[in-house]
């Protein structure tokens, strides 16, 4: 027993001497974003020798040039309406796929799946030109649309739904129900699970989009977050407190998020490598 | 059921965008790749069959691309089994609601977006006032972390793993949690050390989950784009110029459209063969 709890003790100080190395950089961020811009270009020891907001104050004044919040709103908006389209048109392919008797079926099924191994930069060059016929290049269009297109959702969900018992809905289709309210009141309340973990993934996975907007986005206020942030790189180059001021800021909702749902996020997660 | 005509209904508003933003796109793009097809010239799109290949094949900046790609993919993918490995055992070892604290420290650098953590990583490189050369200062070193080609890819590879480790670290962590126990008590009881235990019994069962995820981080790192633009931007000398960056600048620098289709095709030819490699690997273990 001694032997097992010194195992344990040991396997917790790798653990806390390991995390350092994942932590300490978030950390000097947080500090990093208080301190005068004279304390980070030379570097004076870890923590700030005087405290200021004036960083966040400079970053969140001057919105005409750094319209941080209009980031935010961007990039929750493609987020949100990116995941809700994924989620909506996957689950109603995927159920019809795995439960109508649908002539041609395992050949349409099959060139979806194909697709899941072609990387996204293959598409970039034409979907760019096929944004730009429609006129779509430089709205969130262009993020949100094409993103529904993708095969995960519905190999992830079609997966499930052959799992459900059939059972529970010839009986709703015995009571009468169409198929739509069969779907919207048997299956649904059934797949909250994995639908919530494709919403989560298409979510995080839009907010971190990085190529996406910089190629299909142009102006200014249009930006998502990532590629606003970015901006600050050639623009704000020397003004490294404000720039790290506005990074802190633009994690802080992640941060916040993560904190409420970091279970699900972790699960999801986990999930995802398991199945093969 | 009998079978009703409204069924393709439910599938039609996800085939409608299928079609129109992967399988249209995609052909496009094949038909493109064989077009001299520029923006923003007087050139009309003209057929030149498989000249961009051609042209591809023979151009030393796509050798120089393809070799930075496969740098930072031998770099970072390996040292990413191993040390999620090392980080998912650890977990594994720490009881109960410790875990989910250490894990979720492993995971924070993940919350960073990659030009937050492109940005944070840029300032630690410097070489005048970075924190690494300031700590190794005291003992006479500076490294020219972002300057020198030779330190440069090192020096994403090491963010990358700081960044992307939690991912891994979290599904080996659920492989490692889903061994029956039976197998390591039944282990025990025959007199197996927890050295032997660990790589006569868990290993070996979780191998198909360390291919899939080698096989993941291989297709991802052959992707690489977002942290090498923030960081270096390709340089030094394009020596961290990656494949990706190589496309996104020929086509949206130079706008060489049909170039840069031919590349992403080509992109995709050398991670589809790396897959399927690695597939291949996998079954002859299992069998």
């Amino acid at each position: 027993m001694n032997k097992k709890s010194l195992r344990l003790f040991s396997a917790e100080v790798a653990m806390g001497v390991g995390s350092l190395f994942f932590v300490i950089p978030c950390l000097l961020l947080v500090l990093a974003a208080f301190k005068p811009d004279s304390e980070i270009v030379k570097f004076q020891g870890i923590l700030p020798k005087q405290w200021t907001i004036a960083n966040f104050q400079e970053v969140l004044g001057n919105p005409e040039e750094i319209p941080l919040l209009r980031w935010l709103l961007n990039s929750v908006i493609i987020s949100i309406s990116t995941a809700t389209l994924v989620l909506t048109v996957s689950s109603l392919a995927a159920w019809s796929m795995a439960r109508l008797r649908l002539p041609g079926k395992p050949v349409v099924y099959g060139i979806v799946l194909a697709t899941l191994m072609v990387p996204g930069q293959i598409l970039l060059v034409p979907i760019y030109l096929l944004l730009n016929t429609l006129g779509w290049l430089d709205t969130p269009l262009a993020l949100i649309v094409p993103a529904a297109g993708g095969a995960f959702g519905v190999f992830m969900l079609h997966q499930f739904f052959l799992g459900i018992p059939k059972d529970l809905e010839e009986a709703a289709a015995l009571d009468g129900c169409s198929r739509l309210s069969t779907f919207m009141n048997v299956i649904v309340p059934l797949s909250r699970a994995p639908m919530a973990t494709l919403f989560i993934f298409t979510f995080v996975g839009s907010w971190n989009d990085f190529l996406g907007p910089l190629v299909f986005l142009d102006s200014l206020e249009r930006y998502t977050l990532p590629v606003g942030i970015a901006l600050f790189q050639t623009s704000y180059y020397t003004e490294y407190g404000l720039t790290l001021a506005a990074s802190l800021l633009c994690t802080l909702p992640t941060f916040i998020a993560f904190m409420i749902f970091q279970r699900q996020i972790i699960s999801g997660m986990a999930a995802s490598g398991m199945k093969e | 059921m009998k079978p009703r005509a409204s069924g393709w209904m439910f599938a039609a508003p996800y085939l409608t965008l299928f079609t129109a933003f992967v399988i249209g796109p995609l052909l496009f793009g094949f038909a493109l790749s064989l077009f001299r097809w520029e923006l923003l010239s007087n050139v009309k799109p003209t057929f030149v069959g498989f000249e961009n290949y051609a042209e591809a094949f023979r151009d030393p900046y796509v050798h120089q691309a393809l070799g930075a790609t496969l740098r930072f993919v031998w770099m970072a993918v390996p040292a990413t089994i191993l040390l999620a490995l090392v980080i998912a055992t650890g977990l594994n070892a720490v009881a109960g609601k410790r875990q989910g604290f250490w894990r979720a420290a492993i995971y924070v650098p993940h919350l960073l977006t990659v030009s937050v953590a492109g940005i944070l990583w840029r300032w630690f490189y410097n070489k005048e006032f970075g924190i690494l050369n300031a700590l190794l200062r005291p003992i006479g070193i500076e490294i020219p972390w972002l300057s020198d080609p030779a330190w440069a890819m090192p020096a994403i590879v090491l963010m990358t793993l700081w960044w992307t480790l939690g991912g891994p670290s979290v599904v080996l962590l659920s492989g490692l949690q889903n061994i029956p126990v039976s197998y390591l008590e039944a282990a025990s009881l025959d007199g197996a050390t927890p050295v032997q235990r660990y790589f006569r019994i868990i290993l070996p069962l979780m191998r198909p989950v360390l291919l899939f995820v080698t096989v993941m981080h291989v297709i991802g790192g052959f992707q690489v784009f977002g942290q090498v633009y923030m960081i270096t931007r390709g340089g030094p000398e394009l020596s961290t110029r990656s494949l990706v960056q190589y496309i996104y600048e020929t086509a949206f620098n130079n706008y060489r459209m049909g170039y840069a289709a031919a590349l992403s095709w080509i992109l995709f030819a050398v991670i589809a063969l790396f897959t399927l490699v690695q597939f291949r690997l996998m079954r002859e273990e299992r069998s």
